[in-house]
């Protein structure tokens, strides 16, 4: 009886499991095969390198892997020393309530839709773009990522923190008893032993970045080119698909959504190669 | 015996955790180049009286102290006392051997870099004599550069000591360092206390009496935090004044 109900129950518990793992391969299956026109006789490499142009048959995405690359990585490197300096006061520097206050403000600000941050991009921030540098619109590289980087440092400074915290407390008491500043308590013992922590962060807001479309849909300008400065517009993979997803169905060009799809789902893969590398480094 | 041989003066310590009250009314001096044995059951407060000391439960929120402890004269607790540099002043040895998971040479110099010495030459002559003082030269100086967590219980031990002792502290605390180990390394850490008092005040919880009666000079009684009963570690071993420590120290509880 009691075994028949653990057989249940792993039944039960199994089928969800499986449906995932389907539903995850047939995603890719489903954007290889939408995607094969424009892939077919070898041409998969000329459409990731190459450049776009509908009129002249050219549906080359590369332009907007080059957006996507910029403002994700540009993000990420906005984001982390803010995340850093955060993490480290919530857990380490500052005093109790003030530390108590920064946790709460973080945590809603996890909470709080992707469109509001676009939103006050809009009206905050690209105005003080185009106003500092004089140049275009305002709708670029840097204020998207500007912006993401604001939206990814929750996630970021959570995954910091909670690093920070799990140092064992032994070591912590060393470094206190041989006097150690709090600084130096966090640059000679935190910051080391929460290493693998630091690094899991900054690849799962890599993930965060790449894959997030309303922000760089919202302010980053949505031009079709190959971005050479900060100040350049730019149109994102996950912009591309929203955009061309809303106006068009049977075309060359719509089929490229499916190309950007696969391009995202290897970026997404890689960032979790990368996190389990991470993690088996840190079990040894 | 003159003040000048006091180190440590506590007078009217009382300690809380938030509402409970910890350690009652705690008077206590310690001499310099003495073995001070804090002893009493679980619970009884000697390890919170331990890290009153060095302001270790400062870290500790919700927590408050009345009364004083001096140091060389000097207030502890007062507002203009730097707490880093006190601690400096003041080693202490933890109940489980904590190593920073780094080289045995690492662990030494760790002090001193918080310190802000950066002299390699002097980092590398200070990394030497602390681990003499620990007694553990002799045993690591082939694999300074392993990592610490390949010694043994007791090498890391006195490892930690050596770390202590790397920063010249004037005093040194120990909180049962002999607890998580076996009865020879227990038997080193004894013998390198006996070396180490020559220069030091030293204060160390014990749960066990026989150490207790091995390594101090003085043992304090603490139950119930109060401080039942001091005295010279002979006579309160043989002479106790009062009941409750004889009762403790025959076995009878705790």
């Amino acid at each position: 009886m009691n075994r028949q109900f653990e057989k249940t129950a792993e039944m039960v518990l199994f089928l969800p499991a499986l449906l995932s793992v389907i539903l995850t391969l047939a995603i890719f299956v489903f954007m290889l095969v939408f995607g094969l026109p424009l892939m077919k006789g070898g041409r998969f490499f000329e459409l990731i390198t190459g450049s776009w142009s509908p009129g002249h048959g050219m549906y080359g995405i590369q332009p907007m892997i080059m957006g996507t690359m910029a403002i994700a990585s540009l993000s990420v490197f906005f984001a982390f020393p803010l995340s850093m300096g955060c993490a480290s006061l919530i857990s380490v520097l500052a005093p109790r309530g003030f530390s108590t206050f920064l946790r709460h403000t973080v945590r809603l600000m996890t909470g709080v839709p992707t469109v509001i941050y676009g939103f006050v991009g809009i009206f905050l921030l690209v105005p003080i773009i185009r106003e500092l540098f004089q140049n275009g619109s305002g709708f670029c590289i840097l204020s998207a990522s500007l912006m993401l980087a604001l939206l990814i440092s929750p996630t970021m400074i959570l995954v910091f923190m909670e690093s920070f915290d799990r140092v064992p407390k032994s070591y912590l008491d060393a470094a206190d008893a041989l006097g150690g500043t709090p600084v130096q308590k966090l640059v000679y013992v935190i910051i080391p032993q929460a290493r693998q922590g630091i690094w899991m962060g900054v690849i799962l807001s890599m993930g965060r970045s790449l894959g997030d479309t309303l922000i760089a849909l919202m302010l980053a300008g949505n031009a079709i080119a190959t971005p050479g400065s900060v100040l350049d517009s730019v149109r994102t993979l996950t912009a591309h698909i929203a955009l061309v997803i809303a106006s068009d169905y049977e075309s060359l060009e719509f089929k490229s959504v499916f190309a950007c799809g696969l391009i995202l789902y290897g970026f997404n893969a890689l960032i979790i190669v990368m996190l389990r590398y991470v993690e088996s480094k840190g079990t040894q | 015996m003159t003040d000048n041989n006091l180190k440590i003066i506590s007078a009217n310590l009382d300690f809380y955790y938030n509402d409970f009250k910890a350690l009652h009314n705690v008077d206590l001096k310690f001499t310099k180049q003495q073995v001070t044995a804090l002893i009493g059951p679980s619970g009884c407060g000697k390890s919170t009286y331990l890290r009153c000391l060095n302001r270790m439960n400062d870290l500790i929120p919700g927590t408050r102290v009345d009364g004083e402890i001096l140091m060389d004269g000097q207030d502890i607790y007062d507002p203009s006392v730097d707490v880093v540099l006190l601690r400096r002043r003041i080693g202490m040895v933890f109940q489980k051997p904590n190593p920073f998971p780094k080289t045995i040479f690492e662990n030494i110099a760790y002090g001193m870099r918080v310190n802000g010495i950066k002299d390699k030459a002097f980092i590398e002559s200070h990394v030497e004599k602390s681990l003499n003082q620990a007694a553990l030269w002799e045993e690591v100086k082939d694999r300074l550069y392993e990592s610490a967590l390949g010694l043994s219980g007791g090498q890391q031990q006195r490892l930690c000591i050596a770390r202590a002792l790397a920063v010249e502290p004037e005093v040194l605390l120990m909180d049962e360092p002999c607890s998580a180990l076996d009865p020879i390394a227990t038997q080193k850490i004894e013998e390198l206390i006996q070396g180490l008092k020559k220069e030091y005040t030293i204060i160390i919880v014990t749960h066990s009496m026989q150490q207790a009666a091995r390594v101090s000079d003085v043992t304090a009684f603490f139950y119930m935090g109060k401080l039942i009963e001091v005295g010279d570690t002979d006579t309160i071993f043989t002479k106790p004044k009062l009941r409750q420590t004889e009762d403790y120290i025959t076995g009878r509880f705790g």
